[in-house]
């Protein structure tokens, strides 16, 4: 055994004569990557099954002979298609190889067309880089170009430009592999073939945004991405998919504060390669117009305030905000405060209220914590609370949830795989950190307890500290009722709600792109997000609102708290880094520890 | 259609049967003492079969001459769950006729085979891909599979034995590279005939993921024939290998020439392996058609590329057509192109024939095949310049010449037509395009 | 209302017992539709996926691989006629032929005549060059052709 794996572990392969250790079942392409050498390839990708038909990733191998020559294999072969064996010499520089690369690019180049200016990809383009690197200047086609129709109709959200296509099927396969759905096929044979759907069944499936990002090439492109942005201007960041407790590792790409797109990062640990279109589309609400720009103190003196007044007593504070918040309103004799930052007020005026409340009755006092939150941000509004009394009470906010587990690849019925067989699943639960906030609720008071079980009867609680960040309405009927007549009522929280229309303290807060911390997904993985955006108007990031707010000194910062908690909860234990890795980290297994 | 036998002093064994009352019959084949190689194969293990085939020395007839027993051998031994056999009747390469002259007038003689074959694999199950073209053959073959299921021939316990095999007729729809084995089975499984890569050969993991073997028409005749007669009657025909080359296999047994182009009596002969190119055309074809010489000769099949007029005592056997530059022996089906023809016009034929057959899947052949084609088409227009040559030349290095460009062999045989034109007759298409001229023959639709 | 009869969609899953997987009764499924319909339509291909469980682009992707099959936009006249024009044929007049019978029949290769009595095509290799040039009408071959005797054959 021991040897095994020792021999397992000294096994390598030369690529171009650079020696590195090789893993199993590793192909030459991913071994040459080890020695940082890019073998370029088109219809290979490690989520798909291997055809090894774009003819790209030739190279030559040979093996090394017990006396220590080397014989080599004489022909080209697929880096894809090879596995690498101990010994194995990769060689992608040789004349045979080289030639090979540049007629094959010349090949698939033949018929592209030359609009790389008016392209979408052009900038991340497998094309553009590859005869950049390994290609030629110059065509020597003297003959007019195959001319193909493009194909607007392909799916409501993927447009295929037909002539910029190779051929390399990869959309087709994950149609046909990952969703299951088959929608996407090759048509006719030969130089005229072309990627299309059957006649009136467009690809539409929930995950079919991918094939956008599986086309080395601008063939297939993303309608609401078209035209919208050159991608060399978008900067991109680490994030985290808080559509369902899956949490697809993602990239957000924003250019002057915008978010275009959100793309899936591959994270063998998470979800695989891909992400689902509700996911990849659902970004819009951070840039929604009805976002909460600024927090709101509400100043008026009434106790029972009609909902009008206090509407205008919001608004008399609702200041400094950009557009709209400027209300005519604002003239109610305070507008000297427009200038003013109104966090420092609005966060000491939380702060005191919250003081008193649980000063009043501790165990009227609740925080209802959002499955929305970041670990960090729960950890620092439940530390700060049971750390004012511990007999006040912690609850979890609504955890959103839709259907079933929508399980892939679909069989052609259209019925889901077991989910040992699953290849991509997007969760009903339709929030990122369930599990991180509940962790952080057991630790604080033993127990995470729901709204709706705590509010299911009459409740005695008067005061109130709501969390929300939920991308759509959640404050339904039941909860507004549940806290119908409150002594206090401070809401954090990104849109207007009945909770917030009535709240005394309204925290505008921040959606996912504009805030730093780390999710636990379904399986116990945690992840780290990045900020790739600034709030949207005067709206504060949750951790440093929560910062502020628990009078701790310096900047919020995520991998700073990560590392508190990590003394502070041993379920978090591997925090202990501040960091989590590109990857996230495996926490131990919540469901063992706690339930 | 037995009127295009062309007679030969070589007593012919494949086409032994032909022009017999009712050949296709099962009746008539048993009369002739048919299906005793089966009775026969039945008493023997097939280990004896296979190491009886090996002996024999036979190779596929199908075009890559990979020696049959050999193949069957491949089969991984203890394994439970189906084998099966594919016989390969795509019969598609230009030029190539035998398969269809075989089952129409002999079908039985192909069948034996196959159950001899399908026994010494331990198959279960033979398919029988028949292209689309070959009407009649497929209701000949349809006709004879009958008449074997109703004399317990085929089915369950064949002749009384333990063994059981069906045969299922599948039918092709237009597709040349149905020829090549995985593109045989990706189809025959309902898909596109796209073929695949390998490893895994067929003979490990083959058609619905099972282990398989793939065989030839003539191929199964032969086998017929080898349990009957014998190894060392297989052997004594044909050319014996060559001793200073370990490589070489041999060429052995008989073999069927199709004979076609500018003769005077296209046909089918039935000769040892071995027989050259000119005497196929003068003594069994009946000589250059029109007083004509010969400029170019195909020797197996287009895809093995072009013989000049000085390279026609060629041996016609597995090694020869290479020792002239040619692909290989092929189907052995001999096209004869006579001295008033323009090369263009051959090469262009040729081109475009692989662009439309092209499956499309590799890079390489799929643009290669079509740019051939229209730089073809450009230059028979009168608009060729002298680099478009080098140009072609260039392109078949990349699609076919070079080993590995492509999954399968079908870039080869579309390279090697271009690589032996210009080798061969270069003066000639340089000539070509400094006249301008225009090709006489008629500007039909392109490859599609 | 469906496309394919009760008794062709019978014979398809007659089929199923030759082979392990449903999908290998695509060809056989098409032929049998093509030769009773002179196209496999979009309904055609959707019925028979739902018969051998696949998705209908499975069928078309197929479909559309094999110069066999006509899809309902260009469905085949009454006789498909198939002239050869690989090289043994194309050096004993193969190409003229073709050319002889679209200036005759007033239409490209690929094409219908207007009566919508002859689909006229090109073929490659049709394996009959000891009789080039040679016809494929239905599925038999033809041998040694002229456009006189293919005009007789097939107009009669």
């Amino acid at each position: 055994m021991l040897q095994t794996k020792e021999a397992a572990v000294i096994a390598t392969a030369k690529v171009n004569d650079i020696e590195v250790d090789i893993g199993p079942r590793e192909n030459a392409i991913q071994v040459a990557r080890k020695a940082g050498v890019e073998i370029p390839h088109y219809c290979w990708h490690e989520a798909l099954s291997v055809v090894a038909s774009c003819r790209m990733c030739l190279i030559e191998v040979g093996e090394t002979k017990p006396d220590g020559t080397i014989a080599m294999g004489g022909k080209l072969v697929p880096a894809c298609q090879t596995p690498v064996k101990h010994g194995m010499v990769i060689k992608t520089e040789t004349a045979k190889v080289v030639t090979a690369q540049a007629m094959t690019l010349e090949f698939l180049l033949l018929n592209h067309p030359l609009d790389c200016s008016i392209c979408d990809q052009a900038g991340e383009c497998y094309l553009q880089d590859y005869t950049f690197k390994f290609g030629k200047a110059k065509s020597r086609l003297n003959e007019p170009k195959i001319q193909r129709i493009d194909k607007y109709h392909i799916g409501e959200q993927i447009a295929l430009f037909t002539d910029r296509c190779v051929m390399c099927t990869r959309c087709v396969r994950f149609t046909r592999e990952i969703s299951g759905t088959a929608e996407l096929q090759v048509v006719a044979r030969g130089s005229v073939e072309e990627i299309d759907v059957f006649p009136g069944m467009p690809c539409n499936n929930k995950l079919a945004g991918n094939v956008v990002d599986l086309c080395p090439v601008g063939a297939l492109c993303s309608k609401d991405f078209l035209y919208k942005k050159r991608v060399w201007w978008l900067k991109s960041q680490k994030s985290v998919c808080p559509g369902c407790s899956t949490g697809c590792s993602i990239e957000v790409d924003q250019n002057d504060n915008q978010v275009y797109r959100l793309r899936p990062r591959a994270n063998p640990l998470a979800q695989g390669h891909f992400m689902c279109d509700e996911g990849r589309f659902g970004f819009r609400y951070i840039q929604d117009a009805r976002r909460l720009r600024t927090p709101i103190l509400k100043t008026s003196s009434t106790q029972s305030p009609t909902a009008e007044s206090k509407m205008n007593g919001q608004q008399v504070v609702s200041l400094n905000g950009n557009g709209q918040a400027h209300s005519e309103t604002a003239k109610n004799g305070v507008s000297d405060l427009a200038v003013i930052d109104p966090w420092p007020t609005v966060i000491a005026a939380a702060r005191d209220k919250i003081r008193s409340a649980i000063k009043i009755n501790p165990s009227d006092f609740a925080a209802v914590l959002s499955p929305m939150m970041s670990v960090e941000e729960a950890y620092l509004l439940a530390a700060y609370l049971k750390g004012l009394d511990a007999r006040v009470r912690l609850l979890l906010g609504p955890i959103p949830t839709f259907g079933v587990d929508d399980r892939y690849p679909k069989s052609a019925s259209g019925s889901a795989p077991p989910s040992d067989k699953a290849k991509f699943t997007i969760r009903a639960e339709k929030c990122p950190n369930r599990m991180g906030v509940e962790m952080i609720l057991r630790h604080f008071q033993g127990a995470s307890v729901p709204f709706e079980q705590a509010t299911a009867g009459s409740t005695d609680i008067k005061a109130w500290y709501f969390v929300g960040g939920y991308s759509q309405g959640w404050v339904t009927e039941k909860i507004a009722k549940a806290v119908s007549h409150p002594t206090l009522l401070i809401v954090q929280d990104i849109f207007p709600s009945p909770l917030s229309m009535h709240a005394d303290i309204v925290l505008a807060s921040a959606a996912f792109t504009e805030r730093e911390g780390s999710y636990v997904n379904y399986a116990g993985l945690a992840q780290a997000f990045q900020v790739a955006t600034r709030p949207i108007g005067d709206a504060r990031a949750d951790g440093r609102i929560l910062y502020e707010l628990t009078e701790r000194r310096g900047l919020f910062n995520a991998a700073v708290v990560r590392k508190e908690i990590s003394e502070v909860i041993p379920a978090f234990r591997r925090f202990a880094s501040g960091d989590l890795g590109l990857n996230g980290v495996r926490l131990i297994d919540p469901k063992e520890t706690y339930s | 259609m037995t009127d295009n036998i062309n007679s030969t002093k070589f007593e012919p064994v494949l086409l032994g049967r032909l022009g017999r009352p009712n050949s296709a019959s099962l009746a008539s084949y048993q009369a002739d003492g048919g299906y005793s190689a089966l009775r026969k194969a039945l008493t023997m293990t097939q280990t004896q079969i296979v190491d009886l085939v090996k002996d024999s020395g036979l190779r596929g007839r199908g075009g890559a001459g990979f020696p049959t027993g050999l193949k069957w051998s491949f089969l991984p031994q203890n394994i439970s769950g189906p084998i099966y056999m594919c016989i390969n009747g795509d019969e598609s390469e230009p030029g190539t006729f035998n398969n269809r002259i075989l089952i129409e007038e002999d079908p039985h003689q192909v069948l034996e085979g196959i159950v001899i074959g399908s026994y010494a694999t331990r198959a279960t199950t033979a398919y029988f891909y028949l292209r689309y073209e070959y009407g009649r053959c497929y209701r000949t073959l349809q006709k004879a599979v009958d008449e074997m299921y109703a004399a317990g021939l085929l089915g369950k316990n064949i002749l009384g034995s333990d063994y059981s095999l069906d045969i299922h007729l599948h039918r092709g729809a237009c597709a040349y590279i149905c020829g090549e084995e995985t593109g045989l089975i990706e189809s025959l499984e309902g898909k596109r005939a796209w073929p695949r890569i390998k490893p895994p050969f067929p003979a490990v993991e083959g058609a619905f993921r099972r282990p398989t073997v793939v065989n030839n028409v003539e191929t199964m005749a032969c086998v017929t024939h080898i349990v009957n007669r014998g190894a060392e009657w297989f052997k004594s025909i044909g050319v014996p290998k060559d001793p200073s080359n370990p490589r070489d296999a041999g060429s052995y047994g008989p073999k069927l020439y199709c004979i076609s182009g500018h003769v005077n009596k296209p046909g089918l002969v039935e000769l040892p392996l071995g027989v050259t190119a000119r005497e196929l055309i003068d003594q069994h074809a009946g000589g250059v058609w029109k007083g004509r010489k010969a400029k170019a000769v195909v020797p197996g099949g287009i895809s093995m590329g072009f013989m000049s007029a000085d390279e026609l005592d060629t041996p016609l056997d597995f090694a020869g057509p290479g020792r002239v530059g040619c692909l290989g022996l092929g189907t052995a089906a001999v096209v004869v192109i006579d001295d008033h023809t323009s090369m263009v016009d051959v090469l262009y034929n040729c081109c475009r024939f692989f662009a439309h057959e092209s499956c499309g899947q590799c890079t390489p052949c799929r643009e290669g095949t079509a740019w051939s084609t229209k730089i073809l088409e450009r230059m028979r227009a009168g608009r060729g310049k002298i680099g478009d040559i080098d140009l072609l030349l260039e392109i078949s290095g990349s699609i076919g010449t070079m080993p590995g460009t492509t999954i399968c062999g079908l870039a080869d045989g579309a390279a090697w037509p271009i690589k032996n034109a210009i080798q061969k007759f270069r003066p000639e298409l340089e000539e070509y395009i400094r006249s301008g001229r225009k090709a006489e023959a008629p500007q039909l639709a392109g490859a599609h | 209302m469906s496309e394919l009869s009760e008794d062709t969609k019978q014979k398809i899953r007659d089929h199923f017992g030759r082979y392990p997987t449903k999908q290998a009764v695509t060809l056989p499924a098409l032929h049998m539709v093509q030769d009773e319909k002179r196209c496999v339509s979009n309904k055609a291909m959707e019925e028979i996926a739902e018969i051998l469980e696949l998705a209908p682009s499975q069928i078309h992707d197929t479909l559309s691989f094999y110069g066999y099959f006509r899809t309902e936009d260009a469905p085949l006249g009454e006789t498909r006629v198939w002239i050869c024009r690989s090289l043994p044929c194309m050096l004993r007049g193969g190409e003229e032929l073709l050319a002889e019978l679209c200036g005759r029949w007033g239409i490209s290769p690929g094409e219908t005549t207007a009566d919508g009595k002859i689909t006229l095509e090109l073929a490659e290799c049709l394996g009959a060059c000891d009789g080039a040039p040679c016809m494929l009408v239905g599925d038999e071959l033809s041998l040694r052709m002229t456009a006189d005797s293919v005009e007789q054959q097939v107009r009669g």
